[in-house]
């Protein structure tokens, strides 16, 4: 409804049952609002197991055609030893004319492990190469509910271990090879920070983690309040969780390197982006594992987006909220990771 | 950046693009962005660069799909606009034809937008119907404003209550609009009152009243709709439960309440939910069985269950109240229909 002259406009609003749909949380930002009117019925709220096959079409990366473009781009597929030694198809972009080893981005996608593939939510990584003729890796890790833990992150580990071993001719620079996911795409790049520091593999000079999903036990203030609401509540993450861990869920048998907010030592970790919104539920996790990332001696740079939803970014990327987020994460890019 | 409207209907061609484009609108409206961020939305549902020029302060602006502000460019003038001009107030997109099928539409709500933004608008610039369901606006007011939207004075009409997302299998003709609820945007028609029927899942009707009453409709629907459950239930009509659900409207169910909140046990059963539907529409233990297709003696089994749970007892005198009521109170708690979207088996 329309809201003259800045008025509060909950006098104006017809009230269809006398519910309280108001629960205790910071609001949503009103650009990001809109743009949930728009796009909300594509990824709901509330992801139960039945949506999954729903959610798998719905939140499909687009043709890669259409993400080229117009821009001086080019993508070749190959494939690499995963877990097990199963192929896994690794997807590399390059800027025309870009020669040698350059800085590398591997990129971990979103989709709560259990949908979106290695061309979901690409188009701000992608500017990356374009901009600054980095080299962009995404992996079509496999996912759950199909292939439980460790197979995604075994098949990221291995990504990692094989842009090392083959750097020359991947055009990949050894000692400039930064790792970025986004929601689970995030927890699988904090995972695999911790997995290559504990192993002795292959270093990264920085871990960039959007909005990550770091803890399947959902013990903080922000997994509650946001049910059914904005873009994956606790009931997704449940989901998501459950499928990855089957009945590891929630127990002491859950490793770190799956769910990287239950590590206790995080010393010793490359430079840390974590980007979140105060209005998701993984607000609180993100700013706990900063916090921990500090308290062991790291580095990280935290950004809490005031009435940010779940990967706000990737669904209104015009909103002006999302645009100071785009542009304060690539800030950080520019100064760890390009020449 | 391929327009967002286009990628969205690709995606789901049910979908009332229309109905989301105004309630988007509705909701950048209400929190008072600014005409950057108008224009950013506007500008990203077209997959094009939107603009405005104000003649009276000289004020103009240019946005990508992308949000970012463009220069003022003079040569703007040569491409082909969608525009709508009124007040000495001009919004545009600019794009090459073939035409989105919403971009009109885009350009409508984004002139609205940006003219409330700027003062241009009446003081009271709320659509007709969502001013016509409000029940702080006087009667007559209301009255007037749906026989506005042509609606005839004398006879008794309904409110549908839709989530946007809805799946239609028809869409006929109606009054209807986007109308903002503390459950989001809510999806309404006003169908007269012999419909009892929409061809869309899920779906709430009202009870049928006069236009001056029309809010009291309205609040029925809205808890129909919410007690619907597709596929199983894709429609309610409040005529089912009559002033079961007038009562329902009026009440605050959304907190702990006795009755209710011991039915969760029952409800976790993987029996719970037929069986209390069973129980609350029958007369009998025999006939609760018969509507459950189960064996008397499983329905007997699962009662025992339920009388243990309960702190009352639901086959008894004031108890078949109790439980129908808390039943209901149940459903409306745990509603979904407002939150996900039908699943494919459902479309």
């Amino acid at each position: 409804m329309w809201n003259p002259g800045g008025m509060d406009a909950a006098t104006h609003e017809p009230n269809p049952t006398a519910d309280s749909a108001v629960a205790v949380r910071p609001e949503f930002d009103p650009e990001l609002r809109g743009g949930l009117a728009l796009v909300g019925g594509m990824f709901p709220p509330t992801i139960t197991p039945d949506l999954v096959d729903f959610m798998r079409t719905s939140y499909a990366g687009p043709p890669v055609a259409e993400l080229l473009d117009g821009r001086r781009i080019t993508v070749r597929d190959e494939t690499f030893a995963g877990h097990r030694g199963d192929e896994v198809v690794g997807s590399i972009f390059t800027a025309d004319g870009a020669v040698g080893a350059r800085p590398t981005v591997l990129f971990l996608h979103s989709g709560g492990l259990m949908f979106g593939d290695r061309f979901s939510g690409l188009d701000r990584v992608i500017d990356w190469v374009e901009r600054w003729a980095v080299t962009l890796v995404t992996v079509e890790y496999r996912l759950a509910p199909e292939h439980p833990d460790p197979y995604a992150r075994e098949d990221c580990y291995a990504a990692l271990e094989w842009l090392a071993s083959d750097a020359d001719r991947l055009g990949v620079a050894r000692d400039r090879i930064m790792v970025a996911g986004a929601s689970a795409g995030g927890g699988l790049a904090a995972g695999l920070s911790l997995a290559t520091r504990d192993r002795g593999g292959p270093p990264l000079c920085a871990q960039l983690l959007d909005y990550p999903m770091l803890d399947d036990r959902g013990r903080t203030v922000s997994t509650t309040q946001f049910d059914g609401i904005g873009v994956w509540d606790r009931i997704s993450n449940e989901t998501a969780w459950r499928a990855s861990l089957g009945d590891r869920y929630r127990t002491d048998n859950v490793s770190i390197y799956a769910a990287p907010g239950r590590a206790t030592d995080l010393s010793g970790l490359p430079p840390a982006f974590i980007d979140v919104g105060s209005a998701e539920i993984f607000r609180d996790e993100a700013i706990e594992y900063a916090t921990a990332l500090w308290r062991a001696g790291g580095s990280a740079e935290l950004h809490v987006w005031p009435g940010g939803f779940h990967a706000f970014d990737i669904f209104a990327p015009h909103a002006t909220l999302s645009r100071g987020m785009i542009a304060t994460r690539d800030a950080w890019v520019a100064r760890v990771l390009i020449d | 950046m391929q327009e967002l409207l286009a990628r969205l209907t690709a995606l789901d061609t049910s979908a009332s693009m229309s109905l989301r484009v105004i309630a988007c609108f509705d909701e950048l409206v209400r929190g008072g962005v600014n005409v950057h961020a108008l224009l950013s939305a506007g500008a990203s549902m077209a997959g094009s660069v939107a603009g405005f020029h104000d003649e009276r302060s000289g004020r103009s602006m240019r946005v990508g799909p992308d949000g970012v502000a463009l220069p003022d460019d003079a040569d703007a003038s040569s491409i082909e606009r969608v525009a709508h001009t009124d007040d000495g107030l001009t919004v545009w997109i600019e794009k090459s034809p073939p035409l989105g099928m919403n971009d009109a539409m885009v350009v409508e709500r984004l002139a609205l937008g940006i003219g409330l933004r700027l003062g241009r608008n009446p003081p009271d610039g709320r659509r007709g119907l969502s001013s016509a369901l409000d029940p702080d606006v006087p009667p007559h007011v209301r009255q007037q404003l749906l026989v506005a939207l042509g609606l005839r004075p004398n006879e008794r009409h309904r409110i549908v209550c839709l989530p946007l997302f809805a799946t239609w299998h028809r869409h006929g003709h109606m009054v209807e609009d986007v109308v903002n609820t503390p459950f989001g945007p809510i999806h309404v028609a006003v169908v007269p009152e012999s419909v009892i029927a929409i061809e869309a899942s899920p779906c709430g009707i009202g009870v049928p009243m006069s236009l001056d009453d029309l809010d009291r409709s309205f609040r029925t629907a809205m808890v129909c709709l919410r007690l619907s459950a597709p596929p199983d239930v894709p429609t309610v009509v409040a005529d089912d439960y009559g002033g079961l659900v007038e009562l329902l409207a009026a009440s605050h169910t959304a907190g702990p309440l006795l009755d209710v909140d011991p039915l969760d046990a029952i409800m976790a059963h993987s029996w719970g939910a037929e069986t209390l539907d069973a129980l609350v529409k029958a007369g009998s233990v025999r006939q609760a069985a018969r509507l459950a297709d189960v064996h008397h003696s499983t329905m007997q089994t699962r009662i025992d269950e339920i009388q243990r749970t309960l702190p009352f007892d639901p086959m008894d005198g004031i108890g078949r109240t109790r439980i129908g009521i808390a039943y209901l109170v149940w459903r409306l708690q745990h509603s979904t229909v407002l939150v996900a979207p039908p699943t494919a088996e459902q479309r």
